[in-house]
């Protein structure tokens, strides 16, 4: 279907790519997207842990766990 | 053993938000937030991917609103889809 094909795209699109990732307790957390399965399941890179819009963390590495995913956001690529 | 549907003018839910597709969706969560945006795409979960989004969380501060070009929204939180709309009293800026 047409409609899923939007998704699978943007999956692939996005590696690579700075991404902010929000969880459901309202943590963010920015980095690069290293990985992405169909759990939502996240490995990002040079991640930074943002509590109430202030940088609380850094890793290098990180993997979260796709339950806790509220969403996967990237800003707009501009050719 | 695939029943047949009782009226070929019966709308499934999917079918009514695969026909949003292109256009302003306004999304309610579990847990006080909404969002409104371009509808690009969903699939089985109500996994949704949305363009030019407004995230509304409402907080005892306030609503707090937050920008975003482009999100895969997980559906697992989303309770209701309001097709074309904006977000009721859009002018009032909370914070």
């Amino acid at each position: 279907m047409s409609r899923k094909e939007a998704l699978s795209s943007f999956i692939q699109q996005i590696h690579g790519r700075p991404v902010v990732v929000k969880l459901n307790s309202g943590v963010d957390y920015r980095g690069v997207l290293a990985c992405l399965d169909g759990y939502m399941n996240i490995a990002l890179e040079q991640t930074e842990e943002y509590v109430n819009g202030q940088l609380k963390n850094k890793y290098g590495d990180a993997f979260i766990r796709g339950n806790n995913v509220l969403y996967i956001s990237t800003s707009k690529r501009r050719m | 053993m695939s029943q047949p549907l009782p009226n070929p003018n019966t709308l499934l839910p999917l079918e009514l938000v695969d026909k949003c597709i292109g256009s302003r969706i306004h999304i309610i969560m579990k847990n006080d937030k909404e969002m409104v945006g371009t509808l690009q795409g969903f699939d089985d979960f109500v996994n949704m991917l949305l363009d030019d989004v407004t995230e509304y969380e409402s907080t005892p501060e306030g609503r707090k609103i937050t920008k975003l070009d482009q999100i895969l929204l997980n559906g697992n939180n989303i309770a209701m889809l309001v097709p074309g709309g904006e977000m009721p009293g859009d002018s009032y800026e909370g914070q």
